[in-house]
């Protein structure tokens, strides 16, 4: 059989990249497909007005595995952070504001001004938190093994699982275990009283959810976005300095000098199965190119149901893949300012706005935030996270502007009235006018605005449903639940097709994992040395 | 001081009172003192209108472990179970689906609405015999410590393992789903009939604090599955004589065993002394002296009420401080003067003798929980109603009857008011509710009585009104249940045991905690 490549890369985003990299680093002829113009997908940096340059989909690349950047040099190729000194910032009704910043104890003496009590729950809560989170890294960066397997690695496998667990001693693994299905608000209820430090720690745990933090599970989430960097309790928040998007450009980079071909406006209309197995892939040209095997970073719904379709998925697959739940519901906006927002809670510092600022003043404002998403509507009362990323990086904006972007919780990508091209300005004004609350001269400052809705992402993203994590991460699709029960370890009922993107494990964020893990299981699998 | 005894079960419901039996049936003399006039806790039947027995708290039973009816030999005892086999959802278009014994019945039912429904019904109800037998095995046994090194630990954490194993891959990811999903969405994966999703589900939030969206009521479904399996009872079952017949029957067998029962005795304090429990003091100051103490009270009643907390671990305190016993669920107990008039199917007929399921949609009852969130009662509610009288005549007099609607919700802490302000208003929204769909109701209303979760709370004392003696979440199951380390019905006290439904398997008409726990006391004395 003629193969053009070992192994073709459907999707440039950053798991996508990972995994051309990882494998044109050991010597495959690997080839990537990009639809769009630029590499990056949802971990990309755009210049949507001259000058101005936004990261439009992920706001950072916090939870970015070490490992992988280590395997693959990316700061010998260009990679380098720029690190805020707040962790978050909410700026509350009647001028007051609370920071927590990446320095536990400097939050502690905020947190203080809201509740004695809180200040003082607060560093052994970060304590155990990063305990907690580093079990969750450690579990991410396990290559998935199968639930019934004789083999050596499966066993060692679930028992370095296991010893994980234990190594956190008796009480913090039963805390573990009790903590992770948790719903966010009530773990954050045991802790602490203040309003305003649960509505903004409950943040991160719905991040990509369509869920409020109410909900089982949501805990989980908590932690796993505080895997990796150490960041005050919040949210992992590393920012490449040029934008998310440098992550990309050093990936892609790393991969071209492994001899990767990288292709962007290059859309792929199928993947090629013979004899139950992929062969390559029909361009949207027509072309087809030949491979040894296909690695998919698309989401799992797009790459199955539309790449592959057809009979040869079976009856099962194909109802779990329907059953799949992705359900965006996070929209952006994207504003280019002629100078900074004052925020008056911020007190004239403007350190307190260099990391995300956060509205989500108490846990029942996320709660009726997310009710109202449930029931198919735009949030009335939004809870948003801004960042400011042009504080840190001069460069992504002109001399003395910014670029400021919202992440806008909770926009539901099926709305049960209107649709979505009809309401995108709406959602635009409500968020500016959320964050304007707070920051009175913010409308005079805009001089442009995009807004990117839940449908957006899938158009122009190709996140099927606008499911910024390829499949929402509750606890119903992880570990051997992701992307589907019965297919383990990035495999698919398709031969030579694997999932590499957020869809499979360990899940959605930037942290270069599923790409990473699905290169190191296919190379193995030696599909690429048969001629 | 007079009488000296083996062991004193405080609580005379129906776990107390299994465990005092299965403790009595092992030769120990034991005591069981129960707070109220009457025994059963929950599970009790009451005349709170002349002429009318109610079920006043628990209203159905199809939990009870067949081996705890077969050792102590209930049926003999009095249990007669009836069985309560079909559930009618009315919908506000004058439609309704009815749900009965008869499959062909079901399927016409189901079929109005979608024939694929219909079919995957079968199939569905199939898959959920199947997952309840596969958790059976769990309902059995002690919770393993997964942190102990003890070769006895260690043993049963590898059965347990084999066992999960052995139900096979497709089983497996089955009951990882029922585990962490919301039981709406685990229903979508089989029915696209919004009505037919929303009552099915309705079984996921019954007690709990959630909606049937927030992923961890899929658990709860499963968990009033439990009941379908052994053959003993089909489906779910009333008790002749309302749920107080079960506790009779149980109080019967304890004491043909020997065991002492006394009423009105309420106990303020378990004494202790060098870490040792040696008895009880009563409310009025009488102390009775005993070998070990049983509490089958919730855990907040038990370690921080009943004893010092003073004297316990701080781990095991913080943790029952945050021990949810949140209550959600309230009661209308109705005396009528006729039979009730369904709009969608009048007259008499087989659906007045099982469930009517007030549950028109998922939305409906996800906006009944909004309500609850935020502390007020849930406007228009979801209510699960059966009428005792039509299957066992004797709870009303002739041609009268008893309407038991158990609603939800009705939070614990309510944002406005207090419940004796807004006691009668949550009766009337349910009341109005129910109108809409049976027309006669309000004219043949003869008694209203109403039970917040406040009320439940001081009548019968579970803390929070929780009718699980605690939230049937995953943080709070099984080697968790009711808190880390103290799962294996011990307490940090010696001869100080717990026995109710905050420990495992958790809440309903079960006996199982009563008789693991039981089992855990025969051990310790073996030794």
């Amino acid at each position: 059989m003629s193969r053009d490549f070992d192994f073709i890369v459907i999707g440039g985003g950053h798991n996508g990249l990972t995994a051309a990299a990882w494998l044109a680093k050991a010597g495959r002829r690997v080839l990537l497909l990009e639809a769009r113009q630029t590499l990056g997908g949802s971990a990309a940096t755009e210049e949507l007005f001259p000058g101005f340059h936004f990261n439009t989909a992920a706001p950072d690349a916090g939870l970015l595995a070490p490992q992988v950047a280590a395997e693959l040099g990316l700061h010998k190729h260009g990679l380098d952070f720029v690190a805020s000194q707040a962790a978050a910032f909410a700026p509350l009704a009647g001028g007051r504001g609370l920071t927590l910043w990446r320095d536990a104890e400097r939050s502690a003496m905020e947190i203080a001004a809201f509740s004695a009590a809180d200040a003082k729950a607060f560093l052994p809560f970060h304590r155990r938190t990063r305990r907690f989170a580093a079990v969750l890294a450690k579990m991410a960066a396990l290559q998935p093994f199968a639930l019934k397997s004789n083999s050596l690695r499966t066993l060692a496998g679930w028992a370095r699982l296991a010893l994980s667990l234990r190594a956190l001693g008796g009480r913090d693994m039963m805390e573990f275990l009790r903590v992770l299905p948790m719903g966010a608000a009530h773990y954050l209820n045991e802790h602490f009283e203040s309003d305003a430090l649960k509505g903004l720690l409950a943040y991160a745990s719905t991040v990509g959810l369509m869920q409020g933090p109410r909900a089982s599970g949501t805990a989980f989430m908590l932690l796993y976005q505080q895997m990796g960097a150490d960041n005050g309790a919040y949210r992992s928040s590393l920012l490449p300095r040029g934008g998310v998007g440098r992550l990309s450009t050093a990936l892609a980079a790393a991969a071209q000098a492994h001899g990767a071909e990288l292709r962007t406006g290059t859309p792929v209309a199928a993947i090629l199965c013979e004899d139950g197995r992929a062969a390559g892939v029909r361009l949207a040209s027509g072309e087809e190119v030949r491979a040894g095997a296909v690695l998919s970073s698309a989401d799992p719904r797009r790459t199955f149901l539309s790449l592959v379709g057809g009979p040869q998925l079976g009856p099962r697959f194909s109802r779990r893949l329907r059953s799949l739940k992705l359900r965006g519901s996070t929209a952006s906006v994207h504003l280019a300012l002629s100078g900074l927002p004052e925020f008056p809670a911020a007190a004239g510092d403007p350190s307190r706005l260099d990391g995300a600022i956060v509205i989500s003043p108490s846990l029942d404002y996320a709660e009726q935030a997310y009710d109202d998403a449930k029931h198919g509507r735009i949030a009335r009362r939004p809870v948003l996270e801004a960042r400011i990323p042009s504080l840190l990086d001069a460069g992504l904006a002109p001399q003395g502007q910014h670029t400021l972007s919202i992440l806008f919780r909770y926009a539901p990508h099926q709305l049960a009235e209107g649709d979505w091209d009809a309401e995108r300005e709406r959602l635009g004004d409500l968020a500016v006018d959320t964050l304007t609350q707070h920051a009175p001269n913010l409308k005079s400052l805009i001089s442009d605005r995009h807004t990117i809705t839940p449908l957006d992402y899938e158009r122009d993203y190709g996140l099927s449903g606008g499911g910024e994590m390829h499949g929402q991460m509750g606890l119903d699709q992880l570990l051997l639940m992701r992307p589907t029960p019965g297919f383990i370890g990035y495999r698919s009922p398709i031969d030579s097709l694997y999932v590499c993107g957020a869809g499979a494990h360990p899940g959605g964020g930037v942290t270069g994992l599923p790409g990473l893990l699905a290169a190191r299981q296919a190379a193995k699998e030696g599909y690429a040395k048969q001629t | 001081m007079a009488k000296r005894y083996d062991a004193i079960v405080i609580g005379g419901g129906h776990n107390g009172l299994v465990n005092a039996a299965y403790l009595s049936r092992a030769g120990l003399k034991t005591l069981v003192l129960e707070q109220r006039h009457v025994l059963g806790g929950a599970t009790v039947s009451e005349e709170i209108y002349p002429g009318f027995k109610f079920s006043v708290f628990s209203y159905v039973v199809s939990l009870m472990r067949p081996e705890i009816i077969r050792e102590l030999q209930l049926v003999r005892h009095g249990l007669t179970m009836l069985p309560l086999e079909s559930t009618i959802t009315p919908l506000p278009d004058g439609r309704y689906i009815y749900r009965g014994p008869d499959s062909a019945a079901t399927f016409r039912s189901i079929s109005q609405f979608s024939t694929r429904d219909a079919e995957a019904y079968r199939e569905y109800s199939y898959a959920m015999y199947h997952m309840a037998k596969a958790v059976k095995y769990i309902l059995g046994i002690r919770p393993p410590d997964p942190t102990s090194f003890h070769p006895r630990e260690l043993l049963a954490l590898l059965k347990l393992g084999k066992h999960f194993l052995s139900l096979g891959e497709e089983n497996i990811y089955t009951l990882v789903k029922l585990m962490t999903m919301s039981s709406a969405d685990f229903l979508e994966e089989w029915f696209e009939t919004d009505p037919l999703v929303a009552t099915l589900s309705a079984s996921g939030i019954i007690g709990t604090f959630l909606g049937p969206r927030s992923p961890g009521s899929a658990y709860v479904l499963l968990h009033h599955y439990m009941g379908e399996i052994d053959g003993v009872f089909r489906a779910w079952g009333f008790a002749r004589g309302g749920t107080g017949g079960v506790a009779e029957a149980i109080a019967s067998a304890a004491r043909g065993l020997g065991a002492e029962l006394r009423t009105d005795a309420p106990v303020a304090e378990v004494r202790t002394r060098n870490g040792r429990a040696t008895g009880v003091v009563l409310a009025d100051g009488e102390e009775i002296e005993a070998g070990l103490v049983v509490s089958s009270l919730d855990p907040k009643l038990t370690f921080l009420k009943l004893v010092d907390p003073e004297q316990l671990p701080s781990d095991l305190v913080g943790a029952v401080r945050n021990f949810d016993t949140y209550g959600s669920s309230g009661k209308v107990n109705l005396a009528l003067d006729a039979a009730p008039d369904l709009s969608c199917l009048p007259g008499d007929g087989p659906h007045l003798r099982g469930a009517i399921s007030i549950s028109p949609s998922v939305a409906y009852i996800e906006r009944a929980y909004d309500d609850a969130k935020y502390g007020r009662f849930s406007k228009q509610p979801y209510i699960d109603i059966i009428l005792p009288s039509m299957i066992d005549p004797d709870m009303a007099p002739p041609g009268k009857h008893v309407m038991s609607c158990f609603v939800q919700y009705a939070p614990y802490q309510l944002a406005e008011g207090t419940w004796d302000e807004q006691r009668e208003a949550f009766g009337v929204a349910v009341v109005d509710t129910l109108a809409e769909y049976i027309p006669n109701l309000k004219d043949i209303i003869l008694h209203r009585q109403v039970l917040s979760p406040w009320d439940i709370e001081q009548t019968i004392g579970l803390s929070s009104g929780n009718i699980f003696q605690g939230e049937l979440s995953l943080s709070q199951l099984f080697f968790l249940r009711p808190a880390p380390g103290y799962a294996q019905y011990r307490t940090p006290i010696h001869g100080y045991y717990q026995c109710g439904s905050a420990t495992h398997p958790g809440g309903g008409i079960s006996g199982a905690p009563g008789k693991l726990a039981a089992m855990e006391i025969l051990k310790d004395l073996r030794k």
